[in-house]
């Protein structure tokens, strides 16, 4: 019976032209998105490769000189844009991807690529990601809103009811047809991305791709899922197909549009971040009472790099700076990152009822483009710089600081650039982005679930009389 | 005309979509003064503590000159390398303009300050504000946003029905067997719906403004425009309900018209009008300008490898840290670090100024087809208006660019003389001084925006005044 239901559905949605402009629409504009996400892609990548690697050449062919200069010259670290980037870039326009590893501090992120944009880009990029979050609703509601309603205007759910079809039977029907129509669409595309994300993936990670794509997939089916259901219970519930139409544009427009702002000025308020200036008040001082505290038992003396630390111990004094250093950047940084996931999650959970922002989570998770991913790079390099500090450090106590006034004469050669290995970032796999996603996924499963138990209560309620 | 403004009142539905404007307006002013006091009070603080900052160099440098105290070498107040460096610098800061709470624009996006030294711009202008990148994906809930977005939604729940609903219930042959003609009849009922919702629109955060920032009531200009960019916005939404009402088809069929509208106007339009601006015009690589910046570097460390291989000497001999007959003794590492600095802001200036030319190519093709979308029109002209839109920062980067030279023309000189910074020389340390962008600019720039609003307007009133004249009564 519900096949039944459904291909009556499905065939008139065939005779009815709004999935055939809806859905084109749409399906064009996935196809743009797509063209010119890899476009964009192809070359970044190129770049960044060609750039990280010549940036370890320049490291290696250094002349003889003095270790620390050759810290301070630091190496690059490039972000590699996820494979997945296309479908979703997530944040990638609002956070550089370079970080130049330089000797003394822990490095922030330049170059946010919004900032060379216009202020268009604040509208929103072209992304699968974008359309499927604001578009794919929207385009459920369109083929969906009259599905119950249309036929109470006609008399032919009363008829089709006192025919003995139970109410849930019909919802299952309808639901399978708007799912069906659905998958028409969006398949091809799906493909179509697929084939485009394989092939932009570096060589060995094409399958870690696919496999990111289709837990991607699947968080968007159950977004669209969660769909379908609110827009066959507002039919069911509403009295026209204009009210449903409208209660369903509004549920749109206040999840789609307003939500994601909304929700982000609630999480700025709920957890605020530290101001710029507190940030790095902060950072000094904890630096520095840690520095204190360690010069004191070293040196008798707190001034720093003053009359009282001789030049033959300055290669110790630098590795003592920089080792004190590393768990006070931890702790701070730790903190503020926190803060960032902190506000993140409570607009996940607000995703319950507002999809789109569990959806956008769990997307950019996957796609390898969110927060997380990028605290894991970060990290990455940081790790990165401190080998590079310590390699350093440890060759001037072991050859500088035995000159006595001599320090800065010392000069080291190739053989100890060779001891830093290149700066090489891989993403993490598919898997452990999906154990970090596996709240938004839940919260996904648990809004569906809502609209689920929404449109069972609103359907039982139609009788035949 | 009256007669319609008692219909309407009487009707819940002005109430309701009035009574929910007014939450969105106070909601999104909540939040654009909020956030700019935010802003405001950060940007305070950190003139205080430079002002701190320099107090505490100046009474370090009378302690040090009447022979109480020698300085570490690398914060040494009369040392023109480190005062002309970190230890020394200063913020160039860019205020909030008196509107910026009613757009906060690229606020969140652009630093509000520079710490300025004299080292190459690279070094300082890529300090970004702290903001969760997920916020910066999201944008601000401002009043802006509550106008480009929300309000043309609220002028289609107010009129999309405008005269269908006449015909359907058969009241509009009714009205015009009176002596009323249809041109009137529209007019009168979109002046009362547009009456209601602008002067929300407007007066609103106007009392809202002056209440929580009395200085915004110099700003009497920005305002000015900034109400015409309002109605104007809103006379194109009208404009269009209108016109498609004028098509004579079912209330239905004019809803969905309309929302199809919005959803490609507002969302879509400019979405690929930025994406068509970025293809068009592409930014320079940053990656490139990274490598580029290392190679510098490179070349001028190699330059200096001499100097940067001296030793400190003030180790053995504290007293070199201390000025002497105005003159000091600057170590051959902070020489180094200087001559290399100074070579990389040479070099690497005509890769920044590749960017800017870059943006500014970009801006001018945003402003060329910016027609495509006339959300895009008012959103581009209200945060130019509010002061936090792409040219305003730009004359920010133009001051600080000016402010680094005075900078440096100051240091330079002290640096290459090596000679001591006095306490006499404190107050002619160059002072960051923000003077506001040419008011002409605004007007230059305000009045082309409310042409592209106004055009597709009046274009759009003259196909509803053309259908109007067939349309079906009955």
């Amino acid at each position: 019976m519900i096949a039944l239901i459904a291909r009556k559905d499905l065939l008139e949605r065939g005779r009815d032209g709004r999935l055939y402009w809806a859905g084109s629409v749409v399906l064009v504009l996935l196809f743009i998105a797509l063209a010119v996400g890899y476009g964009r892609q192809s070359e970044v990548r190129a770049e960044q490769k060609a750039a990280q690697a010549l940036d370890y050449k320049d490291w290696l062919s250094q002349d003889q000189r003095h270790p620390h200069d050759a810290a301070h010259q630091g190496m690059h670290a490039f972000k590699p844009e996820a494979a997945l980037a296309i479908v979703d870039p997530g944040i990638t326009p609002y956070i550089g991807g370079t970080l130049w590893l330089q000797a003394h501090r822990q490095s922030e992120v330049k170059f946010r690529p919004a900032q060379d944009a216009t202020g268009l880009q604040r509208f929103g990029d072209l992304s699968v990601g974008w359309i499927m979050q604001v578009l794919g609703p929207l385009l459920v509601i369109v083929l969906g809103f009259n599905a119950f309603a249309a036929e109470r205007e006609n008399g032919i759910l009363r008829q089709t009811l006192s025919l003995g079809v139970s109410p849930l039977q019909l919802l299952w029907g309808k639901a399978l047809a708007l799912a069906a129509s659905l998958a028409a669409l969006l398949t091809p595309a799906a493909l179509a991305a697929a084939v485009v994300v394989t092939l932009g993936a570096d060589a060995g990670e094409g399958l870690d791709a696919l496999q990111r794509f289709a837990a991607l997939a699947l968080g968007y089916a159950l977004y669209l899922a969660i769909f379908i259901f609110l827009a066959l219970g507002v039919s069911a519930a509403s009295s026209t197909s204009r009210v449903a139409l409208t209660v369903l544009l509004a549920l749109w427009i206040g999840n789609a549009v307003i939500a994601p702002r909304v929700m982000s000025e609630l999480s700025r308020h709920w957890h605020p971040s530290p101001t710029k200036l507190e940030f790095s008040k902060a950072l000094s001082a904890g630096l520095k009472s840690e520095a204190d505290r360690a010069w004191q038992m070293a040196f008798g003396t707190t001034e720093r790099w003053g009359r009282d630390v001789p030049l033959n111990k300055w290669g110790y004094a630098l590795q003592l700076d920089d080792q004190t250093g590393y768990a006070v950047y931890d702790r701070l940084y730790g903190q503020l990152w926190d803060t960032y996931e902190r506000q993140q999650a409570l607009q996940a959970w607000s995703g319950l009822v507002l999809p789109v922002l569990a959806v956008r989570a769990f997307s950019m998770g996957m796609a390898g483009t969110d927060f997380v991913h990028h605290r894991d790079f970060t990290t990455a390099a940081e790790t990165h710089r401190r080998t590079i500090q310590d390699i350093m450090s440890r060759d001037l106590v072991a050859n500088a600081d035995p000159l006595g006034n001599q320090h800065f004469a010392y000069q080291a050669g190739p053989e100890l650039w060779s001891q830093v290995k290149p700066f090489d970032y891989h993403p993490p796999a598919a898997i452990w982005a999906l154990r970090r996603s596996l709240m938004s996924l839940s919260i996904l499963g648990g809004s569906l679930l809502l609209t689920l138990a929404f449109a069972y209560a609103a359907v039982v309620r139609q009788r035949a009389l | 005309m009256r007669q319609e403004m008692r219909l309407l009142l009487a009707e819940r539905s002005l109430w309701l979509v009035s009574a929910l404007f007014l939450l969105l307006i106070g909601y999104a002013l909540y939040n654009g003064v909020h956030q700019t006091t935010l802003r405001d009070r950060a940007q305070a603080a950190i003139t205080t503590d430079d002002a701190r900052t320099r107090a505490d160099q100046l009474s370090q440098l009378g302690r040090i000159m009447a022979g109480r105290e020698v300085p570490s070498p690398f914060q040494n107040p009369a040392d023109p390398a480190r005062m002309g460096g970190g230890f020394g610098a200063h913020h160039a800061l860019m205020p909030s303009a008196p509107l910026a709470p009613v757009a906060l624009g690229q606020t969140d996006l652009f630093p509000g300050q520079f710490k300025v030294t004299y080292q190459s711009k690279i070094h300082f202008i890529h300090a970004n504000d702290i903001e969760n990148p997920w916020h910066l994906l999201s944008g601000h809930f401002d009043l802006a946003f509550v106008i480009v977005y929300l309000l043309p939604l609220l002028i289609f729940a107010l009129s999309y029905n405008l005269l269908s609903v006449e015909r359907e219930s058969g009241t509009l042959k009714l009205l015009l067997s009176q002596p009323l003609a249809l041109r009137t009849l529209v007019l009168g009922k979109v002046a009362v719906r547009a009456g209601v919702l602008l002067g929300l629109a407007v007066l609103v955060p106007l009392g809202v403004l002056l209440l929580a920032r009395p200085e915004s009531a110099g700003a009497g200009t920005s305002t000015l425009w900034w109400s015409l960019l309002v109605g104007a916005y809103a006379l194109f939404w009208f404009a269009l309900v209108v016109a498609v009402n004028a098509f004579g088809r079912s209330s239905a069929s004019n809803a969905m018209l309309l929302v199809i509208s919005w959803v490609v106007l507002v969302l879509i339009a400019p979405v690929l009008l930025n994406l068509g601006v970025t293809a068009a015009s592409p930014a320079p690589s940053r990656t490139e300008l990274a490598t580029r910046t290392r190679m510098v570097t490179i070349e001028a460390m190699n330059r200096y490898s001499k100097l940067l291989s001296a030793d400190y000497r003030h180790i053995g001999k504290p007293e070199v840290l201390l000025p002497k007959d105005g003159k000091i003794e600057m170590s051959g590492r902070a020489l180094a670090s200087y001559s290399i600095q100074k070579q990389i802001d040479e070099e690497i200036q005509p890769d920044l100024d590749r960017f800017d030319a870059q943006h500014a190519r970009q801006q001018q093709l945003v402003a060329r087809y910016s027609l495509l979308s006339p959300a895009a029109v008012a959103y581009e002209g209200m945060t130019a208006l509010a002061g936090t839109g792409a040219r305003r920062y730009a004359h920010f980067h133009d001051l600080m660019d000016g402010h680094h030279q005075a900078w440096k023309k100051f240091f330079f000189p002290r640096i290459d003389g090596g000679i001591a910074i006095t306490e006499a020389d404190f107050p002619r340390i160059p002072r960051f001084v923000w003077t506001e962008e040419d008011a002409r600019l605004i007007d230059r720039q305000a009045f082309p925006a409310l042409l592209k609003l106004v055009m597709p307007s009046l274009l759009l009133l003259g196909i509803a005044a053309w259908r109007l004249r067939s349309y079906p009564v009955v």
